[in-house]
Parts: C-alpha cells; structure tokens; sequence
C-alpha cells in the first residue's frame, strides 16, 4: 500500500525562506512551485504522490480543475473520510421519537464542549519553521506524510461533523450542537497541521480534497462504532506521543508533539460523546451481532494501525520510538478503554494476538513488494492471490480468538457482581 | 427543549420512586439513606435543579422562605455536592487520564480566574449515608466531588466504573470530610508505556484545603 496522496500547494514561508534548496526525498515529488517560490501567489493546487515517479512540466497558473480529475491514489489503508444515512441519524436521536434518550448525559457533554478547554492552546511560535527547517533527508519526507495524514483524519472528522450538526438541528439540539463542538476542535486541529505543513513550503488543499475524495458510507451503527475507536485510539496515540516525548526530550525535533497532551484531551472527549451516543441507542450494543460487529470493528482498527506504522517504523524510530512496542502499547489501551463500552472486545493481551499481527506485517510487506516488482499486471495479480488469501486466513483466525466480554456498567449483564 | 427535558424527567421519575430531588425545605435533615437499587447510579437528574426553568424557581422560592427566618439562616448555605466513587487504586493509580482530566480542568480555572469547585476526597465520611454503595466498594476508596452536577455526570460517562450519587452538606468542611487513611500502591507487574507513570502523589493538589495525605 505504497501510494500516499496529498493535494499540496506551494506557499511562501513567513520567514521568507521557503526557496529551500533540499532535493525532494525518494517518493516525495513536489511537482513545480518549488523552484520558484514566487508562484505561490497563484495559489496553485498540486497534486503530490509518493508513488508519483514523474515530474512533468511546470503547472499552468491555474490547474486546479485538471487536478481534480486525476483523481485521488487511495488505499485500504489511507485515512478514511466518512459519510452516513443522515436521515436515520435524524431518526435515532429525534426526541420525539425517543422519549428515552439519557439527555441528562448529552447536557453534560454539551457542557463539557461548550467550556472549550483548548480555546487558546493552538497558538505557533517561531521553533516550528527552524525546527522544519532543520529536518532534513527521509525523516523530512515522513514528517511531511504524518503531518499530512492527521490533517486528512482531522479534517475527515470536521466534514462529518459539521455535517451531523447541521442534519440534527431540528430533531435534537443538543446532540447537533455538540457535533458543531466537535467540529470546531477539528477544524482547529486540521488548521494546526496544516500550518504545520506550511513549515516545509506546503498545505493541504482542503476544499480540493473534499470535493475529490472518495467517501466511505457507514450505517450509523457503524460510524458510531469506527469514530469512536478512532477518537479512543488517537488520544492514546498522541498522549503516549507526548508522554515519551516528555521523558526523553533528546528526541523532540518537531514542536508540534507539544502540544499533544492538551490536544488529545479533544479526542478523548469526543470518543466519550460516542459512547453516550451508543447508550442511548442499546440495540447497537447488546445482542450477538453487536458483540460480532464490535470484535470486528476493533480488529480493522487496530491491524489497520499496525500494518500502517509498520511500513513507517522509520517515523516512529525518528522520534525514538520502537513501532511495535508503540503499537502495542496503544492497541491494549485503547481496547481497555473500549471495554467500557462495547460489549466485546478482542483479547489483544493474549500473546497469540501479537504472534498474529506479527505474521500479517510480514504478508503485508510481501503483498506491497508483489505490487512494486516489474512483473506485468497479470502475472503481479496472480502473485497476489495467495498472499491476499494467507492475509484474509489470518485476519479470521485473529477475529475467532475468544473475546472478552465487555461494556458499560449502565448496561452489562455483569454490573451486579462487579466491585467498584 | 423544555418540553422534551419534562419528559425524561416524567419519565426517570416513573421509575425512581425515591430519589430527593428536594430536600431545601428540610435543610437540617441530610437525606437518609438512599434505598433506592444501585442500578440506578446513573439517573443523577436532579442537576436539573439548576437547569430546569421551572425547579429553579422552586429553589429561588425556598431560599426566599429561609433567609426571612434567621433561625434557618444556615439554609442558604447547605449546598448540594455530586461525587462519583471508587476504590483508589482505580482512581489515583489505574486511570492515569483522569489524572490529565484533573490537571485540564485546574489550568483551565486558573486561566479563567475561576473559583476550584471539584475535589478529591480520600477514604470520605459522607459515604457513611450511602451504605448500598459501600457494600459494592473496595477500600479505602477516593471520590470526585463537585458542586457542578453535569460535570460529574460527565465523568460518570467518562469513567464509568464507578458509582454515582449526591448529598447536601451545610459547609465545605463537613461536605469534604475524610478519615485518615494509608495509601499503597503495588507497582505494576510489567510496564510496558513507553514512558513511566505518573507520580505518586499526583492528586494532593486536588484534596480539600487542610489534608493531606499520609503517603508511603
């Protein structure tokens, strides 16, 4: 799953040292602009891959529309940007219908967002861009794909969000107004990395990417299990980010890891809104297929995050990281947070779980050097086939491992013996 | 909105037949023991007091009656106290978010210039009124207290293992009192963070004014 996409355009750093003479890194291929910083003015829209081998000619001043029909290079394992049956939104949360929607718990989560505890914390200082400018060779390469890819996640959140807010307006205010909420931090995150883009004479083009992404439909039942793993798992990876930043300081080289513990206090935040949610709708969480669907969800999440840092070990090793150990620490975690809401969960502490996720790493990669040799198409398909089969057998094996069973006291079966 | 907040207080009330949503017109009377099952730790609605139209003006009424009658004076200083509770270890050594929460909520107050209104309270006296709780508790025990109830419900949803209630107390003193008690905690088998725990003692800037913790 070798191609990343970006939509880059070339901008003028503040410090007006944006002519940098670094040779894009292997992979990374700015197409025009570069060379010529000045150009920025035309606020041209450039498509960056870094599967893209070719650098054809300087862009014409406006090719924004011709970039929009090259389309967007994605994979299974790119970040996703979502979108729902809004109507049934509008349903399961419409108060007239449900009478019995907890609203004593919306209130007090509409409270929380409106106290806006980050309100001032997005603020940049001058270290960033010398800090940029200082990341040289690969790591500036990965930088600039991480920065990118949570400014994709973060801005995928704000477009639903926004959305939900809107659609729910009528039917439940309180619920609207929090999606509103919680597209104001996205959209505070989104900027923030972005900004952080323009530290290496780049940005996201956000408006290109909305209208050329494709969007993943989820039924609601869906979203709500999906953004709220991938809420929980985000603050468990920026908090672990920032708490071993913190301890070995010798390996902050971008200040924006900074900033990550009050940062994540967001997404923390917005997973707990999921989880309230899901409460208030309990078919979504206590029958069978529940418990199918959330051992499901659970497992693409976290094989998902694997397979994907383990292509990129050297971002996580960059900062001193181990990329296993990282992951591992912030799958059981975030699975223990889980716990409190789905009502099952894999046993990700069971060294079988590793043993598995360890294998399909190692499928993985033969499956992406498959896809890179010079084989013709045909005879590169047919090298696929086992590969994707033993990957597909694994992944089974890992989903029928015995789960635990898990969930809110407010609805589990095993409140009453549980000792607080 | 207030229409539909009616409903869902018709409707908890349906089902919780004893829970005091008001207890300012027996101020000198901290309600007794509350029997209702446990089960409903979650049906903390009476917050709503302070949110509903229409019980704040009942609220507004009996405060008026006390304060003409100096005998009751006292009255308008009993205040109603929110808590979630459970054992310490998973409070002080286990949730090591609740620890950022805590931190959060602090610069937050000091940023805002903001009065603290939570604390945490080791080992509390006021679980003595709560015996349906202290049957289902592990000791000694460490409970969040604040006099803003949605927040509490907040941390409720936030936490969830742990148990949720409110009582009046006539002073910050006697709301947060506490008995004195030893906490330990073993180390973690293996620890596998890549970076080391929070410290012991994180939570002493949260105790009530005046304690402190005898710590090992």
């Amino acid at each position: 799953m070798a191609a990343e996409m970006a939509i880059v355009k070339p901008i003028v750093g503040k410090f007006g040292c944006s002519s940098t003479t670094t040779a894009p890194t292997p992979g990374v291929v700015i197409l025009g602009g570069r060379r010529n910083p000045r150009t920025s003015n035309a606020a041209m829209k450039i498509r960056m891959s870094s599967a893209a081998t070719d650098t054809s000619a300087p862009p014409p001043p406006r090719p924004a529309k011709k970039a929009a029909k090259q389309g967007i290079n994605e994979t299974l394992l790119t970040p996703r940007f979502y979108t729902t049956d809004f109507d049934e939104m509008e349903t399961l949360f419409n108060t007239e219908i449900n009478k019995n929607l907890n609203q004593a718990e919306f209130e007090a989560l509409l409270q929380e967002f409106k106290t806006d505890y980050n309100q001032t914390h997005f603020v940049r200082n001058k270290e960033f861009k010398e800090a940029a400018d200082k990341l040289q060779g690969p790591l500036r390469q990965i930088f600039v794909e991480f920065l990118e890819r949570s400014c994709t996640a973060e801005f995928s959140g704000f477009l639903l969000y926004k959305e939900l807010g809107r659609r729910l307006k009528k039917t439940n205010p309180v619920v609207a107004e929090i999606f509103s909420l919680m597209s104001r931090d996205e959209a505070r995150h989104a900027g923030f990395l972005n900004k952080g883009l323009s530290d290496f004479n780049l940005a996201l083009d956000l408006g290109f990417l909305t209208k050329a992404r494709k969007y993943t439909f989820f039924k609601p039942k869906f979203i709500f299990y999906a953004t709220y793993l991938s809420e929980k798992i985000g603050y468990w990876r920026y908090i672990t980010i920032y708490r071993h930043l913190k301890a070995n300081p010798e390996y902050q080289c971008y200040p924006i890891f900074k900033y990550f513990e009050n940062w994540c206090q967001d997404e923390n935040r917005h997973g707990d809104f999921f989880s309230a949610l899901m409460k208030a709708q309990p078919q979504f969480l206590n029958d069978w297929k529940a418990k199918l669907w959330a051992r499901f969800f659970c497992l693409s999440v976290y094989v998902t995050m694997y397979l994907n840092d383990c292509q990129r070990t050297a971002f996580y090793e960059g900062i001193g990281l181990n990329t296993k150990e990282f992951d591992m620490h912030v799958i059981i975690e975030t699975n223990r947070t889980t716990a409190r809401i789905f009502p099952a969960v894999p046993d990700v502490e069971n060294p079988e779980f590793k043993m598995r996720l360890d294998r399909m790493v190692e499928i993985n990669q033969k499956l992406v050097a498959a896809g890179e040799g010079e084989d013709i198409a045909l005879v590169k398909n047919l090298k696929r086939i086992p590969l994707v089969a033993a990957l597909a057998s694994e992944l089974l094996a890992t989903y029928l491992m015995k789960p635990i069973e898990s969930g809110s006291v407010d609805i589990a079966e095993f409140e009453p013996q549980l000792v607080y | 909105m207030s229409a539909s907040t009616a409903l869902n207080l018709g409707y908890l009330g349906s089902k919780i037949v004893n829970v005091p949503t008001h207890n300012s017109q027996k101020p000198l009377l901290l309600h007794g023991t509350p029997n209702r099952p446990l089960k409903l730790i979650n049906s903390n609605f009476s917050w709503r007091t302070t949110m509903a139209p229409v019980k704040t003006s009942v609220t507004a009424a009996a405060a008026v009656e006390s304060s003409s009658d100096p005998s009751k004076k006292q009255e308008s200083e009993r205040k109603k106290y929110y808590f979630v509770v459970a054992n310490a270890k998973f409070m002080l050594d286990e949730e090591e978010h609740f620890k950022e929460q805590l931190y959060e909520r602090q610069r937050l107050y000091g940023e805002r210039e903001k009065e603290q209104d939570f604390w945490l309270v080791i080992e509390p006296k006021f679980l003595d009124k709560f015996p349906d709780i202290t049957k289902r508790l592990k000791r000694p025990a460490v409970a969040l207290v604040s006099t803003n109830g949605p927040w509490i419900t907040f941390m409720k949803l936030r936490l969830d293992r742990v148990l949720q209630e409110s009582y009046e107390a006539d002073s910050l003193e006697e709301a947060l009192a506490s008995n004195p008690v030893t906490l330990e905690f073993e180390k973690p088998d293996k620890w596998a963070a890549p970076y080391p725990k929070y410290e012991f003692g994180w939570w002493e800037p949260f105790l009530p004014p005046g304690s402190k913790t005898a710590s090992v």
